[in-house]
């Protein structure tokens, strides 16, 4: 009977689409308020920071992402050159917590400003993405925890890819 | 058909396979060559040749392109059923994320299920022979009937995003139309079709909800569609289209296995009488209580070409982006004469 309350889930998921269709195309993500974290359907569950072993776990789950990151020669030079590895990372982390309805300060600026000008196009945006599910097996984060991570930070994709 | 033509065709088909190749590997030398999607976002391929599930067209642009370049993928489908094999193979490319192509043959020997249908026509025909009749043409061969169907398809991404967009419940949206020819008239007309060839339109909605790693799509088919045209469209009554539901459910169990059921809405356009045409007038087996007993006798009780849905239980296995594996078990329920036709399928699929 899951199965068809799912059926009627995607079912009601068009009839609110269709007239939600007009804001599509300007819509971009902010940086969610903390305590909040990005609003997802369905939603993120609360424990999600705690199942990563909190902030800690967390902060080594972005530097196995980021080894990934500069060694893949498809896109390690776009990081590179941007430079500032180190505050990437920090602002990484604080990001992730964010998005997962964490309570941390976002020092960095939004991500549309942050990324807009770097002509990021969207087989590198989804380089990371697959960067991201290594680091995420590197630190033993079962599948669906990570995909929790990954709807949090998935609507950024907006703001991101501007090629 | 003499096998000369039958030949040239094939051959045909196999350049334009070749063709479709060519201008793959002639984009990866252009620099349009792209193959980032994530790793299984690119679906499989069905059973009509377009990307989705296994026996529902998604929303989803075959191939692992994104909007940066083009990609494209072969597949092979074997479905093995008590009383009959499906064989689906084909070719697809996908345009910048955007536009799909898709050609696909399906064939299904009947094996011993028509090979007696034969017998009982081939004996009565004899018979008639005796009569000075004229013999029926029913284009059921006394072994080895096989029905062979092409599918041409072509898919265009709408709007939506299905997998980044986990903050609305926008789901990606594609329209799509197949133009399916049979090449058996003669048997779709003993079975009672109306045509032997037909368009069938479909829109698909796919959305992935990553908190809970699960993909859902429902497409909506305009078909008048008998087992997906492999018996032909329409029935007795004429050709009319309908729209039927079809829905998948995909659950990722990690970033390369997927796991699923899938439902596709058949309708009951041939429930009626096998159509023997005999020196000219239309002899069904509901007038013809002889031909009717001759045939049950032959093959069971039940003469009945109820038609059911179509459901399937699948896993899918992404070892790379060059290749998936999906094993399911198909149930496909009542085909022309022959119930409980449920049985395993596999699907193998090369990307480039």
């Amino acid at each position: 009977m899951k199965i068809s309350r799912l059926m009627f889930a995607g079912l009601a998921s068009l009839c609110i689409a269709a007239p939600a269709l007009a804001a599509e195309t300007t819509e971009t993500a902010p940086i969610p308020q903390e305590g909040v974290g990005t609003e997802t359907y369905p939603g993120i569950p609360s424990d999600t920071i705690e199942k990563l072993g909190g902030p800690a776990g967390i902060k080594i789950i972005v530097d196995d992402l980021f080894y990934y990151i500069l060694d893949d020669n498809r896109i390690n030079q776009l990081f590179i050159s941007h430079g500032k590895v180190e505050r990437q990372k920090a602002l990484n982390t604080e990001l992730v917590q964010l998005v997962l309805g964490g309570h941390k300060q976002y020092e960095g600026a939004s991500m549309s400003a942050a990324h807009g000008d770097l002509g990021i196009t969207l087989t590198q945006f989804n380089a990371v993405v697959e960067d991201a599910y290594l680091a995420f097996e590197k630190a033993r984060v079962p599948y669906s925890v990570a995909n929790q991570i990954i709807a949090g930070l998935a609507p950024f994709e907006r703001d991101i890819v501007t090629r | 058909m003499n096998r000369r033509t039958k030949n040239k065709r094939a051959i045909g088909r196999q350049l334009s396979v070749l063709a479709a190749l060519f201008a793959v590997s002639g984009a990866a030398s252009a620099g349009i060559y792209n193959d980032g999607k994530v790793l299984a976002t690119g679906g499989v391929s069905m059973t009509d040749g377009a990307g989705g599930g296994g026996i529902t067209p998604w929303a989803t642009i075959t191939g692992y392109e994104t909007r940066d370049g083009i990609n494209g993928d072969i597949h092979y489908t074997y479905v093995h059923l008590p009383s009959y094999d499906l064989n689906s193979g084909g070719v697809a490319v996908g345009l910048w994320d955007r536009v799909e192509l898709s050609y696909t043959n399906d064939s299904l020997p009947t094996g011993s299920t028509y090979d007696t249908v034969g017998l009982a026509t081939t004996t009565v025909n004899t018979a008639l022979g005796g009569l000075g009749v004229s013999a029926l043409d029913t284009g059921i061969e006394p072994f080895n009937t096989t029905v062979r169907m092409n599918v041409f398809g072509a898919k265009v991404r709408v709007f939506g995003e299905a997998i980044y967009d986990s903050d609305n419940l926008i789901p990606q949206v594609a329209v799509g139309a197949f133009y399916k020819v049979n090449s058996n008239k003669a048997l779709l007309k003993t079975l009672g079709a109306d045509k032997s060839k037909d368009f069938e339109i479909y829109a698909s909605v796919t959305k992935i909800f990553f908190p809970i790693s699960t993909l859902i799509n429902l497409t909506g088919r305009y078909t008048s569609a008998n087992q997906t045209g492999l018996v032909g469209f329409g029935g007795p009554d004429g050709n009319h289209r309908t729209f039927r539901f079809e829905g998948s459910i995909a659950y990722l169990l990690n970033k390369g296995t997927a796991i699923g059921a899938e439902y596709a809405m058949h309708k009951n356009n041939l429930d009626g009488a096998l159509n023997l045409k005999v020196a000219g007038l239309n002899l069904d087996t509901t007038n013809n209580p002889v031909l009717a007993g001759a045939l049950s006798t032959l093959t069971g009780p039940t003469l009945s070409q109820k038609e059911s849905d179509w459901r399937d239980a699948f896993i899918a296995f992404f070892p790379s982006k060059n290749l998936s594996i999906t094993m399911a078990y198909a149930m496909l329920g009542n085909i022309v004469l022959t119930p409980h036709q449920d049985g395993y399928y596999i699907s193998l699929q090369a990307s480039f």
